[in-house]
């Protein structure tokens, strides 16, 4: 069994659209409060735990290294662990794992996102996320692939929007009692949400997060140490986490597999074997407002598409019977994204201590569950909080007389100030990489260039695999060989995109799809729709690969000009551009 | 009750950490026709069948270095599981050379949530077609930036003023140089040992003195004690630190960062310098190993118990792979029997100031 860690301390910076401090300071903002949250100092600190998603919203090469005097690392041991949007969450898990070892008896772990600095919009740090070979001369954004998931997940089990929409506006309220937040609005209804601008169908504004400056940071530390701390330890009772394959467009987006064994992980951990009696209080991850019910399934804490029917009757408000987003979430809190993960571990810090002031969830909570999401659809991060329960003592009884974080700041400035401050500086990175496709995909290059789909198949689990890999993820071994596959597939899920990256409204809606292909074991690639109507598509619906004319084909996934219906009656002029909007200075 | 240990208090390790199996690919300038993910899956099943373990069941969790602007890939986590037998496994992202990585491992399995874990790092840098802006990007963005220098300044300057407070050599630094290509003939992995003129570059440091960029993967599979076979090698002690990131206010006189995570690796060894039998150590520039050598308390060792390999002046440059490759080398030596007791220490390059040190015994 291994060691008990606790958390003992919690503090953050506001979170904001554009903050005046840079990067360094959102950390020290962060971790000057949590230690002072429980009078702790920085020569009482053994380790630092440090995390920060895309360099490229900072605009600074090896982060971690940038960011650390800012986290109180000077010259004390760091490490920057880093899984995409799971980052916040991992980050305890990290402070955990350091502690836990032996090797570090208080520890402070930090989450910093500066997005703003990120120009012309801080969307373009997640255009370079997509394959380099395969996706990203389709031009492809994040808007894009969270309406996929979307779109899947609402098909999958018949939901609407009106049922996606009732969590982002829960959020919202509940973040109004949050002093750090960004978009907290006591107010707002579904019908605000139905009624904003719709950016990818069906993923519509106020659906979205928003983009944040910001950071937190909590103090964790050994048994020894935390019952020399506090007189309320909330305990890491578990931690969990898991990584999905690469090849997104080859699962089905409806369920995170992920997030239920990142999930079955830290409950197998905590000992907790009925988490829908045993969780008292949970953070999902709800960058979206689909993901949070998303989540809520892979936690097991609902049926398969059961989460939006329990929000609906009030099961997730902050009280009823399992209250989800106490804080406000990301939706409401804001969206630095490391910073948004770790802020849901200071809540539950919050919670398990009963002095979340306003946002106090009733009754006495004593264990909670954490999530964070990231990467490519693909990664779950789950930890387990608990306090030890039972009354709480006298002196510590009396409600707190604010609610925390207690002294959250940030300067916001608006785009103007921002861009005028003293001390702004632009530069453009310009790297250029010129990236080997390697045996596999540039074997399926070649295929395309003469009008073939080519995939690799594996004899031992007897799939055909496209996009095509040289090894077997499943069986971990080199594939067998070669196979082509028919030209004809079916749309597994799709998009009507209406804005391009940086949110500038399309002339003509752009129809993103994962096309699954006929001939393959759930194969299939992230192309766009023409020929037809947006009001046309429909999930499984057929369609065929038109090409490019031999002359113009290069030997490139843009070969393929797009996939358009089978049924001819369905066909219209209105032919797709892939690659029109490629958004990168790279050779392939 | 567990057994107390902290940073500064010597407590032998509660539970022993060590290699169950290695594996490599690549370590060429170039590897044409061979992506990343082909190099990596050539490595883990390498060190997978050196552990004679199954990652799809028996490895527990897997951790990989990388960062971000190496690979041209935001969320570079994205693209590692499936070559490394690790989907739907417990993965996570070290932003940093590859030592640190087996930090992170060693923690994991102290911990009690693992007990087999895979580190994995790589360079493709023949995809890199811009090194330097990426370098650069690393620096101060309002401070340093706008100046328009190379990261690799930092280099000429730390030369400059490390030979001035140490009273070293520029000979003895070109020596290094020769005596490192020179100990590459033997190593398999070395592409980089012939001999090379000393052209200016960034005064003092000349071109002869710096380690030239290759492609390559290493993927070691660390495992609790009682998961090594016999005569397994351990990795007794581990730290890691690092000095002022800001060039205006670090230690310019020394490599601070290493000597402390050397003293934390070896407390956590129970060692003293004078135990070490063989070192490989950081030697990005010719003047690196030797002040290394200095953080390290190992100024004294035989030269040629010094990067036996070659280090990344024979080997090339691995960049974030770089302290990986240093393991591998001082693992294998440590195998053959050649020593007992291996050092390796590992520096993430200009303007890091990030240092990892391993003691490694069989």
């Amino acid at each position: 069994m291994s060691p008990r860690v606790a958390v003992v301390g919690a503090g953050m910076s506001k979170f904001v659209r554009r903050a005046q401090e840079t990067g360094k300071e959102l950390s020290w903002i962060a971790a000057r409060e949590a230690l002072a949250s429980c009078e702790l100092k920085l020569t009482d600190v053994d380790a630092v735990c440090l995390t920060s998603a895309p360099d490229a919203f900072d605009g600074v090469h090896r982060k971690g290294d940038y960011l650390a005097d800012g986290a109180g690392a000077w010259a004390k041991p760091y490490i920057r662990t880093y899984v995409g949007g799971g980052s916040g969450v991992f980050t305890a898990i990290q402070g955990w794992y350091t502690v836990a070892s032996g090797l570090a008896d208080v520890v402070v772990c930090v989450a910093e996102e500066k997005m703003s600095s990120c120009q012309p919009h801080p969307q373009g740090a997640f255009l370079t996320i997509f394959d380099n070979i395969l996706e990203r001369p389709l031009g492809p954004n994040l808007l894009w692939i969270f309406a996929l998931e979307m779109q899947r997940y609402m098909q999958a089990y018949g939901l609407d929007k009106r049922d996606i929409a009732q969590v982002a506006v829960k959020n919202k309220r509940n973040a109004a009692d949050h002093p750090a937040a960004l978009l907290g609005q006591a107010d707002i209804t579904v019908e605000d949400v139905l009624a904003s601008e719709t950016l990818a169908w069906p993923v519509q504004r106020l659906d979205v997060s928003p983009i944040s400056d910001g950071a937190v940071a909590i103090v964790m530390a050994s048994e020894d140490a935390a019952r020399k701390l506090t007189d309320r330890p909330v305990w890491v009772q578990g931690v969990g986490w898991n990584l999905d394959s690469t090849y997104w467009t080859n699962r089905d987006l409806a369920y995170p597999e992920y997030v239920e064994n990142a999930a079955r992980m830290a409950y197998g951990m905590a000992g907790v074997n009925e988490p829908r009696k045993e969780i008292h209080v949970a953070e999902p991850y709800d960058p979206f407002d689909y993901k949070e019910l998303h989540h809520l399934e892979g936690l097991l804490l609902f049926d398969r598409g059961k989460a939006p029917e329990a929000a609906a009757a009030g099961v997730t408000a902050r009280d009823g019977d399992l209250p989800c987003c106490p804080s406000g979430g990301l939706l409401g809190v804001g969206n630095p994204i490391a910073a948004a993960g770790l802020m849901k571990i200071a809540e539950l810090y919050w919670q398990l201590r009963e002095e979340a002031g306003a946002r106090q969830v009733p009754g006495t909570p004593e264990r909670g569950v954490a999530q964070a999401w990231g990467d490519l659809m693909q990664v779950g991060t789950v930890v387990v909080m608990g306090n030890d329960g039972g009354p709480l003592t006298t002196a510590t009884q009396s409600p707190p007389p604010q609610s925390p974080p207690l002294n959250p700041r940030a300067t916001s400035l608006s785009e103007q100030e921002f861009r005028s401050a003293a001390g702004a500086v632009e530069q453009r990175l310009d790297a250029l990489y010129d990236w080997d496709a390697g045996d596999a995909i540039g074997t399926f290059l070649e295929g395309l260039r003469e009008q073939r789909i080519l995939a690799t198949t594996c004899t031992s689990c007897g799939r055909t695999l496209v996009p095509p890999r040289r090894f077997c993820e499943r069986c971990f071994r080199p594939t067998d060989g070669w196979a082509e596959v028919p030209q004809t597939g079916s749309v597994e899920t799709f998009s009507i995109c209406h804005v391009t990256w940086d949110m500038r409204p399309l002339e003509k809606p752009q129809i993103p799809a994962v096309i699954r292909l006929d001939g393959t074991s759930e194969g299939g690639f992230l192309h766009l729709l023409g020929e037809v109507a947006p009001d046309d598509v429909r999930a499984g619906m057929e369609v065929e690969a038109v090409w490019k004319p031999a002359s113009d084909r290069a030997g490139s996934i843009l070969d393929i000009m797009y996939f358009r219906p089978l049924e001819p009656e369905l066909r219209r002029e209105l032919a797709a551009t892939a690659g029109a909007e490629a958004p990168l200075e790279s050779t392939v | 009750m567990r057994e107390r240990v902290s940073f500064d208090i010597h407590v032998a390790m509660v539970l022993r950490v060590g290699v169950a199996g290695v594996g490599w690919s690549g370590f060429a300038p170039t590897t044409l026709g061979t992506s990343y993910k082909e190099l990596m899956f050539e490595a883990a099943r390498l060190a997978y069948a050196d552990a004679a373990l199954d990652p799809r069941s028996e490895i527990d969790s897997f951790v990989c270095c990388s960062e971000d602007l190496e690979e041209g890939t935001s969320i570079f986590d994205e693209y590692v599981p499936d070559q490394l037998g690790a989907v739907q496994r417990p993965v996570h992202t070290v932003a940093s050379d590859g030592l640190f990585g087996v930090a992170t491992a060693v923690m994991l399995i102290r911990s009690g949530v693992a007990s087999t874990v895979a580190v994995e790092s790589h360079s493709k840098a023949s995809d890199i077609v811009s090194p330097g802006r990426i370098d650069r990007f690393a620096m101060d963005p309002v401070l340093n930036r706008p100046l328009g220098v190379s990261a690799t300044v930092l280099a000429g300057l730390e030369m400059r003023r490390w030979l001035h407070v140490s009273g070293r050599s520029e000979a003895e630094c070109a020596e290094v140089a020769v005596r490192n290509r020179a100990h590459a003939k033997e190593n398999p992995r070395a592409s980089y040992a012939s001999p090379v003129a000393p052209t200016p570059f960034f005064d003092p440091l000349t071109r002869d003195q710096v380690a030239e960029p290759a492609d390559g993967c290493v993927v070691l599979v660390l495992a609790a004690e009682e998961r090594l076979p016999a005569g397994a090698v351990f990795i007794d002690g581990i730290g890691w630190s690092q000095d002022a990131p800001s060039v205006e206010s670090r230690d310019w006189d020394r490599a601070a960062a290493a000597e402390r995570a050397a003293r934390a690796a070896y407390d956590r060894a129970g060692i003293d310098p004078s135990d070490v039998e063989v070192a490989e150590v950081d030697d990005t520039y010719a003047y690196k190993q030797l002040q290394h050598l200095e953080a390290l308390g190992l100024e004294g060792l035989d030269p040629d118990r010094v990067n036996p390999s070659g280090g990344a002046l024979g080997e090339g440059h691995l960049r974030e792979a770089n302290g990986l490759a240093r393991a591998l080398a001082c693992i294998e030596r440590l195998r053959a029997g050649d020593a007992h007791v291996g050092v390796t220490q590992s520096w993430r390059g200009v303007p890091s100031t990030s240092s990892a040190v391993a003691v490694m015994r069989r």
